[in-house]
């Protein structure tokens, strides 16, 4: 997309080279974020034994690291604004190395909770939210490939952890465990110096805002009119806008943005409940114990796989104009599994039902941050991911105690299937028809862009010097030009693949 | 804060639905023997009338345990029952205290089998019936003490011999199959837990063969968190603690032992490994940070040529102006 003419001004992504070690690194981090939670339920029946606690207080470790990796991500966002993505997942990395070992020599529940709850959550949140920012600013044209290889990271981390856990466990106890986890995890910060910071994405805010205020407005035309100018006036005048500096909340004037983070708060009520409850309803169809469990790795297996290819799909000249419309579809398959597994009560029919939820998993998990970064840019995306991992908290840790309450109130899995699947189906209409109303009204304010921009032009031309005017021209020429070659004007900007 | 309160809300929920997944699946025993159905024969069908809200859906319904310290209504007795199929079938029964209980063997409505003969045998001594139907035979046994615990047969004569067995044995016990792993100056915890209430709770160190009461008050504390559950705890751990312990629950009927292997470690099993790894990340850090600062001084040493052939360049173009 970069012309020649535009040599002087800051390069585009580069859209591979040093990215793809990129992609590897924030593989590994977005893996340990997303898996780590997750394997560290092997331990606490132990754990539990030990202290002597009920089984309700041992999940709470679960349910403060799950809130605290989510919750702390506006802290991210602003660490990022004003750091960078290195020195964030840097110290990320280290604080749940530190979290961890500490764990090792806990006396009491209270002292895990906030070692392993907090500490460790809080540097898994400083992990994630960069890890996924940085993508953003290495890629444009094969984002999606890249997003969706980094987002693989979480189902192959899973399944490594989860024998990796039980070794560590049965040779060292949990102690021990939580030592040697601590030191696997400190390889986050091996990952996080692996993020060199590029062009326009680091060194100071104010600089930087201006240059991404700019780049962003010429790549992707979804940019609001007043946030431009804002970023030509900053000067750290208001203090509201220097907080909007550090995290951008005139976000929530965006249309994108807004559709996006209604939908997916929507969709995150029906999202991880079926996974929680899968093995429990396998066995309780009197299914054994082991079977159960290779559900459960069918469907990392599948996810794993499904990841990257719907990256690969998502990046192909059909689908990435559209690739909110994908995303929708992608949100009600998975709503449709869910309503068609109370069909299945055979092991076989749980087996296609436990692929087809890989597949239709991998897919939205895929394309999770993509079309929020080709919703409001690269540029903004930094703010906007942690607001919508904060607002994600809240459905996300509502989900599996609304599943199980209707599962204890009916003595039937399969209302909590229906609420799951309906829920989500829901979420992707919405979201298709919204997305529907938005690309028309991006498509509309192009059209008023253009025209208005032609009439500045030609009224240009008339009070101003003909020399002047060519200076001009020749440096809008390109800018112009994508968009004057024909009425899909909003959709090649958002294609980038030019 | 509404994360925490969510967190509340997750660990109850998460505690009821694996109360509820516990009491409803209980299929253990002999699942294994209920294989393929035969045609010509009956279906098999596991079913205790002690039943709690379980569907059971055709011929694989999963076994229902007892629920532990559950009501028995002293005026009806207990009744347990297989149908006969295949060839040799089992069903275990724990009880925690004297009772009558009914066994009854049963023929599946399809099977074609005539006129068949059955005898109920307690090892080699035989039981009359206590009540009979055209495809039932019942017996009832009163235990009263441990001798009348054991395994009890019905052996079906017909055109094929069938025979399935009754075990009545005392509650079982539940611990830890794989060593407890712990550290020099920890504390460790074994865990015994019981399907009934027993009436007392030993705890012994093997010590050789013989086996040694534990008793140290400073060394071991016993806990009873729950009537059918029992805690050691060991303190002050030392390599000399290593070893078998066995957890005894004595019942009415008889006692129960169940074993627990305790290693203890010293701190430097994991740390070996720990600081390997912590060497491993240390390695990858400062090669990538090397490998960067490298590839900078590449890049700078290039740009200065380029600077100065651009220099050069545009000296000569104003040296040709002038």
């Amino acid at each position: 997309m970069p012309a020649p003419a535009q040599a002087g001004r800051a390069p585009g992504p580069p859209d591979g080279g040093w990215g793809w070690v990129v992609v590897f690194g924030a593989f590994v981090s977005i893996g340990f974020a997303y898996a780590f939670p997750k394997g560290l339920a092997i331990f606490f029946k132990e754990i539990q034994d030990f202290f002597g606690t009920s089984y309700s207080e041992i999940a709470w470790i679960s349910s403060i690291m799950l809130a605290t990796t989510y919750g702390a991500g506006p802290i991210s966002s602003i660490l990022v604004n004003r750091y960078g993505s290195r020195p964030v997942v840097m110290f990320g990395g280290l604080l749940c190395g530190v979290g961890m070992i500490s764990a090792a020599f806990c006396t009491s529940i209270l002292q895990l909770y906030i070692c392993v709850g907090f500490i460790t959550g809080f540097g898994l949140a400083l992990n994630l939210q960069p890890s996924v920012i940085i993508i953003g600013k290495y890629f444009l044209k094969r984002r999606p490939i890249a997003n969706g290889l980094a987002m693989a990271g979480s189902p192959v981390m899973l399944c490594t952890l989860a024998p990796l856990n039980q070794f560590l466990f049965d040779n060292f106890g949990w102690r021990g465990s939580f030592l040697i986890l601590g030191a696997i995890l400190l390889n986050c910060c091996v990952a996080g110096a692996l993020f060199r910071p590029i062009g326009p994405g680091t060194a100071l805010v104010k600089t930087q805002v201006n240059e991404e205020g700019k780049d962003a407005l010429k790549g992707k035309t979804t940019e609001d009119g007043p946030m431009e100018k804002k970023t030509e006036e900053e000067e750290g005048k208001d203090c509201f806008e220097k907080v909007n500096q550090y995290l951008d909340f005139s976000l929530f004037k965006h249309r994108g943005f807004l559709i996006y983070l209604i939908g997916n708060v929507l969709m995150f009520l029906g999202f991880f409940a079926p996974i929680v409850f899968l093995a429990p309803y396998a066995k309780h169809t009197g299914i054994d114990e082991y079977s159960a469990a290779f559900l459960l790795s069918i469907l990392a297996i599948v996810d794993m796989v499904a990841r990257p290819a719907t990256g690969m799909v998502a990046n192909s000249r059909w689908v990435r104009p559209r690739i909110q419309y994908f995303f929708s579809f992608a949100i009600a398959f998975n709503g449709a599994c869910h309503l068609l597994c109370p069909l299945a009560s055979s092991y076989t029919g749980l087996l296609v039902y436990s692929s087809f939820f890989g597949l239709a998993f991998g897919m939205v998990c895929a394309m999770l941050f993509e079309t929020l970064m080709d919703l409001v840019g690269a540029a903004r995306f930094t703010s906007a991911v942690g607001l919508v991992t904060i607002a994600e908290c809240c459905t996300i840790l509502l989900g599996p105690p609304i599943g199980g309450i209707l599962i204890d109130t009916f003595g039937d899995y399969k209302y909590m299937f229906i609420k799951c699947g309906a829920v989500m189906v829901l979420a992707g209409t919405f979201l298709f028809i919204m997305n529907y109303y938005n690309y028309r009204m991006l498509a509309k304010e192009e059209k008023e862009r253009k025209t208005k921009e032609e009439h500045l032009k030609s009224v240009r031309t008339e009070n101003e010097g003909k020399i002047n005017w060519n200076k001009d021209s020749t440096q809008d020429g390109p800018e112009l030009e994508p968009l004057r070659e024909n009425g899909e004007g909003v959709k090649k900007e958002m294609n980038g693949t030019n | 804060m509404p994360a925490a309160f969510s967190g509340w809300c997750l660990g109850h929920l998460l505690l009821l639905l694996l109360l509820l997944c516990t009491s409803l699946s209980g299929g253990t025993l002999a699942d294994a023997a209920m294989t393929t159905q035969d045609s010509s024969q009956a279906q098999v069908n596991f079913v205790t009338k002690t039943q709690v809200g379980h569907e059971s859906s055709g011929p694989n319904a999963s076994i229902q345990e007892l629920k532990p310290g559950g009501k028995e209504n002293l005026h009806s007795v207990p009744e347990h029952e297989i149908v006969l199929i295949g060839t040799s079938l089992e069903k275990k029964i724990s009880l925690p205290s004297p009772t009558k209980v009914d066994l009854t063997c049963k023929l599946d409505d399809h099977s074609h089998l005539k006129n068949p003969q059955v005898t109920w045998k307690k090892g080699s001594e035989t039981i009359s019936h206590t009540s009979k139907t055209e495809k039932s035979w019942t017996i009832q046994v009163t235990v009263s003490d441990s001798s009348q615990l054991g395994s009890y047969t019905c052996i079906l004569k017909a055109e094929k011999e069938i025979s399935a067995t009754f075990h009545l044995q005392v509650p079982k016990l539940e611990g830890k199959e794989k060593p407890v792993i712990t550290y020099a100056r920890d504390t460790a915890v074994m865990v015994c837990t019981a399907e009934y209430n027993p009436k007392a709770w030993t705890w012994y160190l093997a010590n050789g063969t013989e086996l040694v009461r534990v008793l140290r008050a400073d060394k071991f504390q016993i806990k009873r968190p729950s009537p059918n559950v029992n805690r050691l705890e060991i303190l002050k751990l030392t390599k000399e603690d290593n070893g078998v312990y066995w957890c005894e629950a004595i019942f009415e009927l008889g006692s129960n032992q169940i074993k627990f292997e305790l290693k203890v470690l010293s701190f430097g099993a994991p740390l070996k490994t720990f600081i390997a790894i912590v060497a491993e990340v240390a390695i990858l850090f400062t090669t990538i940070v090397l490998y960067e600062v490298y590839s900078k001084r590449k890049e700078k040493g290039s740009k200065k040529e380029c600077d100065q052939t651009k220099q050069l360049k545009s000296g000569d173009s104003t040296e040709t102006q002038k």
